[in-house]
């Protein structure tokens, strides 16, 4: 048993040789979390974990067991946006946007552990969220406009 | 479904038909069997139905935005607000529309779009509400998007902008159909120019591993010469276990010929045999010594996106239906329809939004793999490529060599010879079949390679020149195709004869400028980076810091010029600290969205200069992770500055544009920082150290 987004959930027992990362998008239909490069370098898979950013694509489903999983669909309560998915639709990030639930989730594991991070923390934080678009620039500002905001 | 049917099926509303009068559809045959761009097939993107407007978006979405930009147009044309037009994507239901490349589609789509909107919000005005409204086309002038009333010049909140911060299915991978499987087709480990196919694999030990449903062998097209053998399973995680399991022997027909890159298109080697045969410029440079005489060489790069291939196919047993994330669903249409010999209208491709496609999601690859594997097992059956088949089965930048030589009079080039050898751009290995390749080899040369060769400057007596041969990688267009090449060569070869000159690289080639928005972007590009004459190399304790510049024109019709500051480690490592770009794209409808694409070809750049390579052996791309292939960081990522301007002339690309002055820019502040002119690509550290 895991939570899932605020709710309880079962693993199926064919499921458990599965990576985390299928089992969100072809069990439980959230597809957010992107497939990269499969190999934990590019971050299109992360979500949170007990807090911390990580790459579901190398997790292993059947390490579940008790931890609270927190994917981009859960973020946003019934009637707002998460501030950073609202910054990052202020500062206009996405251009293809198949990297950004990556990066919105480790911006997220960030801001929650420090609320105002220094240039060297968010780039520690953001340097293995890979995007080839080249919206780095962004993805700062809106990191700053939400750090600001607090 | 024909046209008549889908006009039919819209009939409880009001359909525009984009009429006479916008022909400037380019005729260059990119890619055989693609649906032509008829101006009457380009009917009915915009509808009007109870009140509301529904725009199908006649373009690939894939991160340009132009999504957001068409609806701008619309809204503006129509006279209505932003939440009363509705876009989607479109699908080969539709009447056909051209591959969405080379910067085109504002430049192309915004007259007929405004078009069809003005005469739709005529035909609304006057009280109709069911038929076909004929576009009458009218003076520019009395088009409201060229007054730049409306939402153009306005940034409005991104299309799909929502639903991508909140994580709702988009792209192609995403798609769910009842009772889905997963596949993959597995190809040999050798070059995809070599014929190979699977002989025999370990059936049994596949069986073993839970979930799998069925073995292929009929996977349809080979990609290149390179035949598959394809695995379904019930569930994701399988495909790895099975495909090592399988242990597939493959017959591999040899070596290829040239797989040595390097040595294959090495200009030097080719120019001691003769001229190269295909011109770009004609003049005839005097013989004799040169004031400039430097070579340069930039080798094969992947397009990099996070979002590898992928597609969805289901197949019924008498209609196939595909979801893909390509920049030409009609291709993808009419090619698997071909392969699988199935009627055209029996194929059914709807495009989804695409993660990042560069100019590399042109082909059809993966969305015949998945047709296949559905067709076999009767079932929907999704197929996304890992990223090592990214970078061993995709299409790449090709590899070039180049020779440069100028001549100095008065500090003025008076002579300039640029010889290219590359690979094939346009008549790529990819979408050529190999009994065509000798023909368009021999008489057409090849455009894409030929990009940017022809530089804005009056030079004197200037001829540049270029071959493309075959090589045992695809090869094929990548953002800018040739103009980002070309031009970091030239405008490298251009700062050293500044430099031999004594000279500003800026007012050097001001000097050589007749192209008045040229010579504008360049200077605003100076002021804004506080540019003085010749900035000279500064030190900040160990770092040697420098300034660099470059400029020139995308396809005849775009600007920009950038400016780079870089600051040099010890050690030789370049970190780029600060980019500058001015842009002239003419007519600006969304300017956030043209500072984001400039933005990316900024970023694009970098890693030009500093990273992008793939590893080879024996013909065969080896790459397999982005750490084997690394691509800009957050780290890497400078501070930069985008300065629009905006002119009265009409709007065209910028998805590409800076392409052409970024690379040059960062080399050229390397040359500045360390006094040693960049010439083999990406970078090696050492080279640049103290």
């Amino acid at each position: 048993m895991f939570t899932l987004n605020g709710e309880i959930q079962e693993l199926p027992s064919d499921w458990r040789d599965e990576t985390l990362l299928d089992l969100l998008r072809e069990h439980f239909g959230l597809k957010g979390a992107k497939f990269g490069c499969g190999a934990g370098m590019c971050g299109a898979c992360t979500v949170i974990i007990d807090g911390e950013a990580i790459r579901s694509c190398t997790y292993p489903a059947a390490d579940l067991d008790g931890v609270t999983v927190r994917t981009i669909e859960g973020l946003a309560s019934r009637d707002a946006l998460h501030p950073v998915q609202a910054a990052w639709l202020e500062e206009a990030v996405p251009q293809c946007g198949y990297c950004q639930a990556g990066q919105i989730m480790s911006a997220v594991a960030l801001l929650e552990t420090t609320p105002a991070p220094s240039d060297e923390d968010v780039i520690s934080a953001m340097d293995g969220n890979l995007c080839r678009c080249g919206t780095y620039g962004r993805i700062r500002k809106a990191i700053n406009r939400v750090s600001e905001a607090v | 479904m024909n046209r008549r049917a889908f006009l039919k099926a819209c009939g409880i509303g009001l359909v525009a038909l984009i009429g006479g009068g916008a022909g400037v559809y380019s005729t260059v045959p990119v890619i055989p069997r693609r649906p032509e761009p008829d101006l009457k097939a380009a009917a009915g993107w915009i509808a009007y139905r109870d009140g509301s407007y529904q725009l199908t978006l006649p373009r690939a979405e894939m991160g340009q935005n132009i999504a957001t930009a068409m609806k701008q147009i619309a809204c503006t044309e129509l006279g209505v607000p932003w939440d009363a037009v509705s876009v989607e994507l479109h699908d080969t239901a539709r009447p056909g529309t051209k591959s969405t490349v080379g910067s085109e589609s504002i430049m192309l789509f915004t007259e007929p779009l405004a078009q069809a909107c003005a005469s739709l919000r005529e035909a609304v005005d006057s009280g109709r509400a069911i038929g076909q409204v004929d576009v009458v086309a009218r003076s520019r002038d009395d088009l409201r998007v060229f007054q730049k009333s409306g939402l153009i010049g306005h940034s409005p909140a991104l299309s799909q902008g929502l639903e991508i911060v909140t994580g709702k299915p988009l792209y192609a991978a995403d798609v769910d159909r009842p009772g889905m499987l997963f596949g993959r087709v597995l190809r040999a480990p050798a070059s995809t120019e070599i014929p190979s196919r699977p002989l025999a694999w370990n059936e049994q030990a596949a069986r073993a591993v839970p979930g799998l449903v069925a073995i292929v062998e009929e996977t349809g097209p080979a990609i290149g010469q390179a035949n598959g053998l394809g695995i379904v399973v019930k569930r994701p995680g399988a495909l790895d276990a099975i495909a090592d399991a399988l242990a597939v022997d493959w017959e591999i027909a040899g070596d290829y010929p040239r797989a040595d890159l390097p040595q294959a298109i090495d200009v030097d080697t080719a120019l001691a045999s003769g001229p190269l045969p295909h011109i770009s410029m004609d003049g005839a440079p005097e013989e004799g010594s040169w004031d400039v005489d430097m070579r340069f060489d930039i080798p094969l790069a992947a397009h990099g996106p996070i979002e590898p291939r992928a597609a969805v196919a289901d197949w019924d047993g008498e209609t196939l239906r595909l979801w893909a994330g390509t920049q030409d669903a009609f291709y993808i249409r009419d090619f698997v329809s071909d392969a699988f010999a199935l009627r055209p209208d029996a194929v059914f491709v709807q495009s989804c939004r695409i993660g990042g496609a560069f100019g590399g999601k042109t082909t059809c690859t993966v969305e015949a793999e998945a047709a296949a594997l559905s067709i076999s097992v009767g079932a929907p059956v999704k197929v996304q490529w890992t990223r090592a088949q990214e970078y061993a089965l995709g299409f790449h930048r090709p590899p070039s060599s180049h020779r440069i030589k100028a001549r100095l009079g008065e500090g003025r080039i008076t002579d300039w010879d640029h010889a290219q050898m590359s690979s094939h751009i346009m008549f790529t290995a990819a979408v050529v079949p190999a009994w065509m390749q000798s023909g368009t080899d021999f008489f057409a040369g090849d455009g894409g390679v030929e990009r940017g060769m022809a530089i804005p400057y009056r030079l004197g007596r200037a001829r540049a020149a270029y071959d493309a041969i075959r090589l045992p990688v695809h090869t094929g267009p990548w953002r800018g195709l040739g103009a980002g090449t070309n031009a970091l060569a030239t405008e490298s070869a251009l700062d050293e004869a500044a430099h031999m000159a004594g000279h500003d690289p800026v007012a050097f080639r001001l000097a050589h400028i007749e192209d008045q928005r040229l010579a504008t972007v360049l200077q605003e590009a100076a002021r804004t980076s506080d540019w003085t004459d010749t900035p000279k190399a500064t030190r900040q304790r160990e770092m040697r810091i420098g300034r660099g510049i470059a400029c020139g024109i995308y396809k005849g019709v775009s600007y920009a010029a950038s400016v780079a500051e870089v600051m040099v480690a010890p050690d030789g490592r370049v970190h780029v600290t600060k980019l500058w770009c001015t842009h002239d794209c003419g007519l600006v409808v969304n300017p956030d969205q043209v500072k984001a694409q400039c933005e990316g070809n900024l970023i694009w750049s970098l890693g030009m200069v500093l990273s992008d390579n793939l590893r080879l052996d024996n013909g065969r791309v080896t790459t397999e992770f982005f750490s084997d292939a690394p691509i800009p960081r957050m780290s890497d990522a400078p501070e930069i500055t985008v300065k629009l301007l905006e002119t009265d002339a009409p709007p065209v690309g910028a998805g590409e544009t800076a392409m052409v002055s970024g690379p040059g820019a960062i080399a050229n502040a390397v040359f500045a920082a360390t006094g040693k002119r960049p010439t083999a690509f990406p970078l090696a550290g050492a080279e640049f150290a103290l």
